[in-house]
């Protein structure tokens, strides 16, 4: 009766840890829908508000979703004390904090912190197609992870599922 | 003006060194930083230079000199890292920053192919110019300004740079839209071409127009005068620095649609302003039933005089 136990409980576990990188794989698709969105909106409040990266931050503290618009308030809000501070250290502060424990890559992270590194052209046409080359990116990393997620699941179940095999197995 | 409004225009690193002419803020009227060279003051009509310490003296300090990147630095705070976002004056050599200060740029112009100025790039000289909004002074030539029922002349403002033409016109502006014992509070609409009257920031107007006064921002003259007469059915229509035969048209369209103007143009007495081909004509149909000309006697601006639409001097 205990081993049965036992092997339930292995066996649980290992799917339920299979589960818990589905979900990883889910909420990273999500995020990464979540980045597209803001960057468009970016592109949208650059190129036809021509709103300053402040304002923008204030748009999106409204707009986006949770965790993003606490973040995007923050800068807002620091920039409004007009204490002088370099806003691109502010953004890139505030947004590594952001994506800390938010199931992105590296390069897919990178693209929204350093996003104020890319805002120095001063054409408003031209600033919004160099922020369409990074929204690109996230666009086919997009893509390439809604078309992976499936078979990804499956093989993620699987392996939870024979390691959960395997190690009852093992102990047996 | 605050100190903390000259220190806000600087980023964190630099702010130490303008503190002490940041405690002069009320008689700052230039900031003028050039690339390779000691940042210079005007305070009270009197030229500083200002070194590494923020120290202020009359000959220009060794290794004080501005390096290139500092400036970037200094217009990328001012633009709140968003020079896209003021690309359109850029182009016109200027930005309207909070405060309602202005700050003039030159540097190289980049030309599209009919030689219109498309951008300015590798900006190397800035001259930040502080808005002192002076209220009140406007108070004495009011009197000439309404007519016997209480309703606004024409008038036409003449002055060379400098001599706080558009520090009266906004003054005139206020007075009139709140109201004064000469004539009722009226709705003033302000063609704002250069963002130099009202200082709008973030559509905000920064200096005290009056609370009857809708601004345009930004806004070419001869557009904006016709806009905001369909949109805003103004009683007095107000623009600065009159320039070329179509702004001249669209006043005429204005007074025709039964507004009062108030504008400014550059020049230093009537004579001069006779000359101006687009202006001959104004004149000669006394479009403007006042004009009042600025000049500077000593280093200070004073009221030349005010004379009738025909020429005839009202005020001495």
């Amino acid at each position: 009766m205990l081993k049965l136990a036992g092997i339930l409980c292995i066996l649980t576990g290992c799917i339920g840890w299979g589960g818990s990188k589905i979900r990883e794989e889910q909420r990273r698709v999500q995020h990464l829908r979540e980045l597209i969105r803001i960057m468009k909106r970016i592109q949208g409040e650059i190129c036809y508000g021509k709103h300053t990266l402040p304002e923008i931050c204030f748009i999106l503290s409204e707009y986006s979703d949770l965790p993003y618009r606490l973040y995007f308030m923050k800068i807002y809000e620091q920039t409004n004390l007009r204490s002088g501070a370099c806003l691109t250290q502010i953004w890139m502060q505030q947004m590594t904090q952001c994506l800390t424990d938010i199931p992105l890559q590296r390069e897919e992270k990178d693209i929204l912190i350093n996003l104020p590194r890319n805002l120095g052209i001063s054409e408003e046409t031209r600033q919004s197609e160099s922020i369409g080359q990074s929204m690109d990116l996230l666009v086919r990393r997009c893509r390439q992870a809604e078309d992976d997620y499936a078979g990804k699941a499956k093989m993620i179940f699987s392996v939870s599922l024979l390691t959960g095999v395997f190690i009852t197995i093992l102990l047996l | 003006m605050q100190q903390e409004e000259v220190l806000y225009m600087f980023p964190e690193s630099m702010r130490s060194r303008w503190k002490n002419a940041a405690k002069q803020a009320d008689k700052l009227q230039e900031i003028r930083l050039r690339v390779n060279v000691p940042a210079s003051v005007l305070v009270d009509n009197r030229e500083w230079f200002v070194d590494k310490e923020g120290n202020m003296m009359d000959m220009p300090p060794h290794g004080a000199d501005n390096k290139p990147e500092e400036l970037e630095l200094i217009l990328q705070h001012l633009c709140q890292y968003s020079i896209y976002a003021f690309a359109d004056e850029i182009r016109q050599g200027f930005l309207t920053i909070q405060g309602g200060h202005r700050v003039g740029l030159s540097g190289q112009v980049i030309l599209e192919g009919d030689n219109r100025i498309r951008n300015l790039k590798y900006i190397r000289y800035l001259n930040i110019r502080m808005a002192h909004e002076m209220k009140g002074v406007s108070d004495p030539v009011l009197l000439y300004l309404y007519n016997e029922h209480g309703y606004v002349r024409n008038t036409l403002l003449i002055s060379p740079p400098g001599c706080g033409k558009t520090t009266m016109l906004r003054d005139i502006i206020r007075n009139i839209s709140d109201g004064t014992k000469y004539g009722k509070g009226m709705n003033v609409s302000v063609v704002d071409e250069r963002s130099e009257i009202a200082g709008s920031y973030l559509g905000i107007a920064q200096n005290d127009v009056g609370i009857r006064t809708d601004v345009l921002d930004g806004c070419p003259k001869k557009e904006g005068m016709m806009m905001l007469i369909r949109a805003m059915a103004p009683q007095v229509l107000a623009v600065d620095e009159l320039g070329n035969e179509e702004d001249i048209q669209a006043l005429r369209m204005a007074s025709g649609c039964g507004c009062k103007l108030i504008a400014t143009v550059h020049g230093s007495s009537l004579r001069e302003i006779r000359s101006k081909k687009y202006m001959r004509n104004v004149m000669e149909d006394r479009l403007f039933e006042r004009y009042l000309v600025l000049t500077r006697k000593n280093g200070r601006c004073e009221i030349e005089g005010i004379y009738d639409g025909e020429g005839t001097r009202c005020l001495n």
